[in-house]
């Protein structure tokens, strides 16, 4: 298989994935961010390390990308999950005993998993990224680590605290401005 | 030996697979002695295998997977060569013969100096030029095609803040094949693709305050400079700006004006920028 079937064949097979990751990125740009992030990974396919998995290396282009762009509009607070925020908070060694964590009512209220998924749409951009890569793209916490060019340690704080901010939307969903819930049921079905 | 609260704050590294083998037994030494915290564990597997690993990426909506499968036929092909050479031979056979006036300006158009501005427009210029090269590969598919330019104008004047007005077609030389909402620099655009005796010309329409986020500090009326082998048109009109980006000089001037229409010659581009 030449490199350009092989590179085809990889996107396609994420296709999902890199559109997803897109929209938490862009939101609204995520398709030109998305063919812009395609077009800069063609360009550098030829140093991929065969030995390294495709959609963790594809974050991190798109990333990237989206950096660049974000630089080129110089600051759009709309956007910013990436890069600019404040850094190197510790990893919280004992928050639990006033945080949610264990999620015995969410399993017995039985939320559909769309419902969930909602629900990590509306977590912060930051905390969301990370959420999204880890629970839902299952990447690890080095390849996280990677994508965002932060430790892991930055990445393992952010997960927790992103984690626990979700199950507190899950018993007590996020009010939209007109006062409706946002996509999280609580009636118990 | 660990507490419950160095505990609870390594189940979720615990459950990911994540914690180093030294925590890891220290963790499972902990849990083999402390229920509450075994319950907690029980508790996040049960609640990531009946959520989490269910969870999927949102599936790409069909025009976005039909946009990334045209991108990924069109990746691996050449630009086509010479085409600053067939420009210029365009250009010295047109000139003269093809005049132009801008939209709605009449009398007012006038050339302004770019002095300070240099970098902006050559901003403007690039980010045109690489939209203009993306909607010709079809790396950058309309949204709106196969519809006369007021059909389109309407469909942009539904979804732009700013006023979208698009000429109507003045020849049967000149068509409009379809347009988009995309961005140059970041800045949300109309950005429109048409066909002058076989050749593509693009017209991206902006707000007029965009010229601020842009830093074209000028403003200029009207402004034709040459980019990377093309000609960028840049001119304002009516509360929006215009950028044009063509390979035919002159014949570009279709795009607004009858081939019958008296106009004012085309300024010579500026130099390269």
């Amino acid at each position: 298989m030449d490199s350009r079937s092989e590179f085809q064949d990889l996107v396609h097979k994420h296709l999902n994935s890199l559109y997803n990751y897109a929209l938490v990125l862009a939101r609204q740009d995520a398709e030109d961010l998305l063919q812009e992030s395609l077009v800069r990974a063609w360009e550098a396919f030829h140093a991929f390390d065969r030995s390294q998995s495709f959609k963790p290396w594809a974050f991190t282009i798109m990333r990237n990308a989206q950096i660049d762009r974000q630089r080129r509009r110089r600051a759009h607070p709309a956007d910013a999950p990436l890069g600019d925020e404040k850094e190197a908070e510790p990893v919280v060694e004992s928050p639990l005993c006033s945080i949610p964590l264990a999620p015995e009512d969410i399993l017995l209220r039985r939320e559909a998993v769309e419902q969930v998924r909602e629900a990590i749409r509306h977590l912060p951009p930051l905390l969301r990224e990370i959420v999204e890569l880890r629970d839902i793209e299952g990447l690890s916490y080095h390849e996280i680590a990677t994508i965002l060019s932060r430790p892991v340690g930055t990445v393992m704080s952010r997960l927790y605290r992103g984690r626990n901010l979700l199950r507190t939307y899950l018993v007590e969903p996020p009010q939209r401005p007109d006062g409706k819930e946002i996509g999280v049921r609580n009636d118990g079905l | 030996m660990m507490d419950c609260s160095t505990a609870k704050s390594k189940i979720f590294p615990f459950v990911d697979g994540e914690l180093t083998p030294e925590l890891r037994d220290q963790l499972e030494a902990h849990l083999a002695r402390c229920g509450a915290c075994r319950r907690l564990v029980d508790l996040e597997v049960a609640f990531r295998e009946t959520y989490v690993e269910r969870l999927r990426p949102d599936p790409a909506p069909e025009p976005v997977r039909e946009g990334v499968a045209t991108l990924l036929r069109g990746l691996g092909e050449g630009r086509r060569a010479g085409r600053g050479w067939r420009r210029v031979e365009r250009l010295a056979v047109c000139a003269g013969a093809v005049l132009l006036l801008v939209v709605g300006l009449g009398a007012g158009i006038a050339l302004q100096s770019y002095t300070g501005t240099r970098t902006s427009l050559a901003e403007l210029a690039d980010a045109a030029v690489e939209q203009h090269q993306k909607l010709v590969r079809d790396l950058l598919p309309p949204d709106i095609k196969d519809v006369s330019p007021k059909v389109a104008e309407e469909w942009f004047k539904k979804r732009l803040a700013f006023n979208v007005s698009l000429p109507e077609l003045k020849t049967e030389r000149l068509h409009f094949l379809g347009g988009r909402i995309s961005h140059l620099r970041e800045i949300e655009v109309a950005a429109l693709e048409y066909r002058v005796d076989g050749n593509n010309v693009s017209l991206f329409i902006i707000p007029e305050e965009a010229y601020r986020q842009l830093r074209l500090n000028d403003k200029p009326r009207f402004k034709v400079v040459s980019h990377r082998g093309y000609d960028v048109v840049i001119w304002r009109s009516q509360g929006a700006g215009y950028t044009l980006v063509s390979e035919i000089g002159d014949r570009a001037c279709l795009m607004c004006h009858a081939p019958e229409e008296k106009l004012e010659p085309l300024p010579r581009p500026s130099a390269h920028l």
